[in-house]
C-alpha cells in the first residue's frame, strides 16, 4: 500500500484492453483463445478495481489525504478514458446520408371539378338522392368518404373507366395530403387498379390521366429530396440543416414508394415511364436506402426496387443496368455509404444480383484512377502491400466488400479472374496479424478468411 | 427425404457465420456489438440465400437470427431480421409438397403426388410444454430462445398497448419490434398450417393438421384459449383505430441530435404507421386461420377421427359474435377493420338472425320463403314494415343501416372476385334495389333519422350500380 499512487500500474492499465494482446498463435482465428485471454484480461481488470477500492477506502479514512485521493481518482478516470479510446479507435463508421433538406411547399389545387365526374352527375338526378340529399357543395367531403372507404374503386370499376377529376384529384391526396386516411386510401385505390388482374371477361379500366414521371419528380423535391444532380463531396457540413420542423420528408414518402412500386408492375397496360426514367428510378430507390431516416422503409424500399428491376424488357436490361450502375456511382461519395449503396439491394434474383455486382465494379473503378479493365482491378488489389503502416485497411475492407459483390454475378465465366481473388484474400489473411492494432484489422482479416471459406467450398 | 443431406455439410461456413456474433463479446460499445450482428445477418444472408443451391442453415444459425428479432432495440437490426427470417422460410419450408422430386423418380406415367413432407428437426420459434426440457439439455442451461404459448399470448396482449404507447413522447423500438414479431410468427403458423389444413381437406388426414403449431397454441393448456381470443379482439380493434385516426406527423423530439446517422426517432415515425397496417393484415390472418381449423375440426369430429384428446373447444367465431353483441362499442370498430368479404357478410347476416323477428315470419308465411341466412334474406325483412319497426326496436336506426352499408360493401367486394358462389342466391341489381328500399323503410319507419355518411355512400353506390353509366 506504501506504493506512490501516481505510478499505479498505469502502463497495465493501458495494456489491458483486449486488443493487444501479444501472443503467437498458430491458426488464424483462434477463438477459443481469444475468449481465455479476454477472461483472463477481465480477471486482472477485476482484481485491479478491487485493489483500487481497498486503497481508496485507506484513503478515505485519512481525511488529510482528501486531495490526494482526488487526484487519484481523476488519474484513473483518465486512465479508464485512455483506455476505451484505445478500444474505440477502431470504431465502424456508419452509413447515412443526407437526403433530403428542407420540405417545399406543395403546389395547391382546387378540386372544383369532382362533380362533373358522369356517376357523380347522374346520381344528383336519381330518385335515390332523395335519401342522400347530396349537392355539388360537400362535393369534396362526399368523395373523400367514397375514398376512404372503398366505394370509389368498386364505382371505378363499374363504370370501366377513371376520369380525369378523379384521377388527378387521387393523385394530389396521395402525394400531398398531410391526412394518413385519406393518402393511404389512395394510393390503394391507385395500387389496386395498377395491379387488377386482367380476367378475360372484364375490360381493362381506361384511365384517362396518369400522371407523368415529372409529376412524381417534382413530388420528391417538395418533400426535400436532395440527390438529384451528381455530386460527390459530403455536402452535410455546408449544408442549411433547417429547422427540423420543415425537415423532409414528410409521411408520403411510403405512399410514394407504394405508388412508385406499383406502376412498374403494370408496364403492360398502362405507359407510365420510359426506361431511362425507370432508371432514374431505380437510382432515387438506392439514395433513398441511404437515409437512415427511411430505415423502417427498407421493405416497401426492396419492393420497389424490385418492382422496377422487373420492369424492363430482357434486351433491355443488361444495358439500363450499366446506365443505372454508373449513375448511381455518380451519386454516392466513396466512404461507407458506398458499401451501402451496393448492400442494400435485395440480392434475391438474377437482375438484382447483376446490378449488384455492376455497381460495386463501377465503384471500385473509381478508387483506381485510368483503370478500365476487370484484370487491372483486381491486379492493383494483389498489388497492395497489406503490411505497410500507411495502408488504410478501411479502404481495403471496402475493396473487399466490393469485390465480393462484384463476383456475384458471372464468376464461374472468367477463372483467371477468380484465382486472383483468392490470392487477394490469402493476402488480407495472412498479411495482416492477428495482433495488429490498426482499425478494421481484424473486420478485414475475418472478412477475408470468411469469404477464402466460403470460395473454396464453391470450388470443391 | 433427402433433407438430412440438405441439412449437413456446411459446417465450415455456418461456424465462421457464429463466430462473428461471438467476438461481441470482447468489444464493449455497442456500436461494435450491432455492428457485428449486422455482419452477422449479412453473413447468413450471402451463404443460405445468395448461392444458387445452398445448404440449409441449422437451428443455430435460426436460433441466433430470431435472438436478435426478439431482443434488439435498433430498428435496423430489428427490420434487418425479420426480412431475413422471412426469407429464409420462404426458401427453406419447414412443411412442403414433395411433387417435383416424386415425379422424377417414378416413371412419368404415374401421377404426381403430392405428399406433405414435414421437416421435423426444423426450428421453430415455438416451443411447448414438452419440448423445454429436452431443448434446455440442449442449450447447457440457457433459458430456451423459443416462445412458449403463453408468452404468445402476452405478445399480442402487448399489440393492443401499441397505440398507448405511441402515444408518448418519446418513440422507442419497443411496440415496433412486437409488431414484427408478431407478423413472423404468423406467418410461421401460416407456413406450417396451410399445407396441412390442405392435406386434410384432400386426404382426411386429421393427425397431421392436430400436430400443426396452430392447433397446439391453441389446445395448449399454459392459456385460456377463450382469453386469447378476446385479446384478439381489443387487438385488432385497437391497431385498426389506431391506423385510421393516426396523426403520426413527424415530431422531432428535441434530444435528437441533427447528426445524420442518428434519426432513429424520426425512422420510426415514418416507418410506424406502415408497420400497424401490416400488423392488421397479420391479425386478421391469424383469426382466418383458427376458423379454418375450427370447420376442419368440426369435420372430423363429426367423422370421428377425433378422440378424447383432441378437446373440445368452443369455435373462435361464436365468441367473437358473443362479445360484438354484448360490446357495442367495438362492433363499428371491428367491421371497418375487417377486410375480409366473406368473413364480414355471414358475420353480419348472422348478426341480423338475433334481431329478426323469426316466428311472426314463419307463422305469416308458413313455407319458410323469406330466408333470413342469406344477405338477399335479410334486405327483404327491411321491406316490411312491422319487421323494420320491430328490428330496430333492439338494434337503434343509425346500427342497422351502418350494418346493411357494411354487408352491402362485403358483398360487392365478392361479387367482384371470382368465388361468385358464396353469394349466388341473388343478383346483384336485386341487392341494389333492395338496399334502396330497405333503406327507404328505415327512413318511413324512423322519421328523424339521419343516414350516416357511410349508409349514404352505400345507397349512392348502389343506385349507380343499377344504373346504366
Amino acid at each position: 500500500m506504501e506504493e506512490d499512487p501516481f505510478d499505479f500500474e498505469s502502463d497495465a492499465l493501458l495494456a489491458s484492453s483486449p486488443v493487444v494482446a501479444p501472443k503467437r498463435r498458430k491458426k488464424v482465428i483462434g477463438l477459443d483463445d481469444l475468449l481465455m485471454d479476454h477472461y483472463k484480461e477481465k480477471n486482472r481488470v477485476i482484481e485491479r478495481e478491487s485493489k483500487l477500492a481497498k486503497t481508496k477506502k485507506t484513503y478515505n479514512s485519512d481525511d488529510e489525504e482528501d486531495g490526494r485521493v482526488a487526484k487519484l481518482s481523476k488519474y484513473v478516470d483518465e486512465c479508464h478514458e485512455k483506455m476505451t479510446r484505445l478500444s474505440d479507435e477502431d470504431d465502424v463508421s456508419i452509413w447515412g446520408l443526407q437526403v433530403f433538406g428542407n420540405q417545399k411547399s406543395p403546389p395547391s389545387s382546387v378540386f372544383t371539378d369532382l362533380s362533373s365526374c358522369s356517376f357523380f352527375q347522374s346520381f344528383l338526378s336519381h330518385e335515390v338522392n332523395s335519401l342522400v340529399e347530396l349537392n355539388t357543395e360537400s362535393e369534396e367531403m362526399f368523395f373523400e368518404g367514397l375514398l376512404t372507404n372503398g366505394w370509389l374503386l368498386k364505382l371505378v370499376i363499374k363504370c370501366g373507366k377513371v376520369e380525369k377529376s378523379i384521377a388527378r384529384w387521387t393523385f394530389h391526396l396521395m402525394m400531398y395530403s398531410s391526412k394518413e386516411v385519406l393518402r393511404s386510401a389512395a394510393v390503394n385505390f391507385w395500387c389496386a387498379i395498377f395491379l387488377q388482374k386482367d380476367e378475360g371477361d372484364s375490360m381493362p379500366l381506361s384511365i384517362e390521366w396518369l400522371p407523368s414521371y415529372s409529376e412524381l419528380k417534382s413530388a420528391l423535391e417538395t418533400y426535400g429530396y436532395l440527390l438529384d444532380s451528381p455530386k460527390k463531396d459530403s455536402c452535410d457540413a455546408d449544408m442549411d440543416i433547417g429547422d427540423s420542423k420543415h425537415m423532409g420528408p414528410p409521411q408520403n414518402i411510403r405512399v410514394w414508394i407504394k405508388y412508385v412500386s406499383a406502376c412498374s408492375q403494370s408496364r403492360k397496360f398502362h405507359y407510365i415511364f420510359s426506361t431511362s426514367e425507370a432508371e432514374d428510378l431505380v437510382v432515387i430507390i438506392i439514395c433513398l436506402l441511404l437515409d437512415r431516416q427511411l430505415l423502417g422503409l427498407s421493405m416497401d424500399l426492396h419492393e420497389c426496387m424490385l418492382s422496377l428491376i422487373n420492369f424492363f424488357k430482357d434486351e433491355e436490361w443488361s444495358a439500363s443496368c450499366t446506365r443505372t450502375a454508373k449513375s448511381v456511382t455518380m451519386r454516392v461519395p466513396l466512404d461507407i455509404n458506398c458499401l451501402r449503396a451496393v448492400e442494400c439491394i435485395p440480392s434475391v434474383c438474377l437482375r438484382a444480383k447483376q446490378l449488384r455486382s455492376t455497381i460495386s465494379f463501377r465503384i471500385l473503378l473509381g478508387y483506381f484512377d485510368k483503370v478500365e479493365d476487370e484484370e487491372e482491378v483486381i491486379r492493383q488489389l494483389t498489388l497492395i502491400n497489406l503490411k505497410d503502416k500507411s495502408c488504410d485497411l478501411f479502404r481495403i475492407y471496402i475493396y473487399l466488400v466490393l469485390t465480393e459483390n462484384w463476383f456475384l454475378y458471372n464468376l464461374e465465366e472468367k477463372p483467371l479472374l477468380n484465382e486472383m481473388w483468392g490470392l487477394y484474400l490469402r493476402n488480407c489473411c495472412c498479411q495482416i496479424n492477428i495482433t495488429d492494432t490498426r482499425s478494421y484489422a481484424s473486420k478485414v482479416r475475418s472478412k477475408a478468411s470468411y469469404l477464402l471459406q466460403a470460395t473454396s467450398d464453391t470450388l470443391l | 427425404m433427402g433433407t438430412k443431406r440438405r441439412r449437413g455439410g456446411n459446417g465450415g461456413m455456418e461456424e465462421n457465420a457464429l463466430a462473428i456474433l461471438d467476438t461481441s463479446c470482447f468489444s464493449k460499445s455497442t456500436q461494435h456489438i450491432a455492428d457485428d450482428r449486422l455482419s452477422f445477418l449479412e453473413a447468413v444472408r450471402s451463404g443460405f440465400l445468395v448461392p444458387e443451391n445452398p445448404p440449409a442453415p441449422t437451428n443455430k444459425i435460426y436460433k441466433a437470427v430470431f435472438q436478435i428479432l426478439k431482443d434488439e432495440n435498433s430498428l435496423y437490426l430489428i427490420t434487418s431480421s425479420y426480412q431475413l427470417l422471412l426469407e429464409l422460410d420462404k426458401r427453406f419450408p419447414h412443411v412442403y409438397l414433395s411433387t417435383a422430386k416424386k415425379s422424377e423418380l417414378s416413371s412419368p406415367s404415374s401421377l404426381p403426388c403430392n405428399e406433405l413432407v414435414v421437416v421435423e428437426e426444423a426450428w421453430s420459434p415455438f416451443s411447448f410444454g414438452t419440448d423445454v426440457s429436452s431443448s434446455e439439455k440442449e442449450d447447457h442451461g440457457k433459458t430456451s430462445e423459443s416462445l412458449d404459448v403463453t408468452a404468445f399470448h402476452l405478445l399480442i396482449q402487448d399489440l393492443t398497448k401499441v397505440p398507448d404507447e405511441e402515444n408518448n413522447e418519446v418513440l422507442d423500438s419497443k411496440p415496433l419490434r412486437n409488431m414484427l414479431l408478431f407478423q413472423y410468427l404468423v406467418s410461421v403458423l401460416e407456413g406450417d398450417f396451410v399445407l396441412r389444413n390442405l392435406a386434410f381437406t384432400e386426404n382426411s388426414d386429421w393427425i397431421t393438421l392436430r400436430e400443426s403449431l396452430l392447433n397446439m397454441i391453441l389446445v395448449s393448456r399454459k392459456i385460456t384459449y377463450k382469453g386469447l381470443i378476446k385479446d384478439w379482439l381489443s387487438a385488432m380493434c385497437e391497431l385498426s383505430q389506431f391506423s385510421i385516426d393516426c396523426s403520426h406527423d413527424l415530431r422531432p423530439s428535441e434530444t435528437e441530435s441533427p447528426e445524420v446517422t442518428e434519426k432513429s426517432h424520426t425512422a420510426l415515425a415514418i416507418a410506424l404507421p406502415e408497420i400497424v397496417k401490416r400488423t392488421c393484415v397479420s391479425v386478421q390472418k391469424f383469426l382466418l386461420m383458427i376458423i379454418e381449423l375450427d370447420s376442419s375440426k368440426k369435420t372430423a369430429d363429426t367423422k370421428g377421427w377425433t378422440t378424447r384428446a383432441d378437446g373440445v373447444r368452443t369455435q373462435a367465431m361464436e365468441i367473437i359474435m358473443e362479445e360484438l353483441t354484448y360490446d357495442k362499442n367495438i362492433l363499428f370498430p371491428f367491421l371497418q377493420a375487417l377486410d375480409k368479404p366473406k368473413l364480414k357478410l355471414d358475420m353480419i347476416v348472422q348478426y341480423f338472425q338475433k334481431y329478426i323477428p323469426k316466428t311472426s315470419v314463419r307463422t305469416r308465411r308458413s313455407n319458410g320463403s323469406t330466408d333470413d341466412s342469406t344477405f338477399g334474406g335479410v334486405l327483404k325483412c327491411f321491406s316490411n314494415g312491422n319487421n323494420t319497426k320491430s328490428i330496430i326496436k333492439k338494434i337503434n336506426t343509425e346500427v342497422a343501416q351502418l350494418l346493411l352499408a357494411h354487408a352491402f360493401q362485403a358483398y360487392i367486394s365478392l361479387h367482384s372476385t371470382e368465388n361468385k358462389e358464396d353469394i349466388a342466391d341473388n343478383s346483384l341489381p336485386e341487392i341494389c334495389k333492395n338496399m334502396i328500399s330497405a333503406f327507404t323503410c328505415l327512413k318511413k319507419t324512423d322519421e328523424h333519422t339521419v343516414i350516416p355518411p357511410f349508409g349514404k355512400e352505400a345507397l349512392f353506390t348502389a343506385a349507380i350500380m343499377l344504373s346504366g353509366v
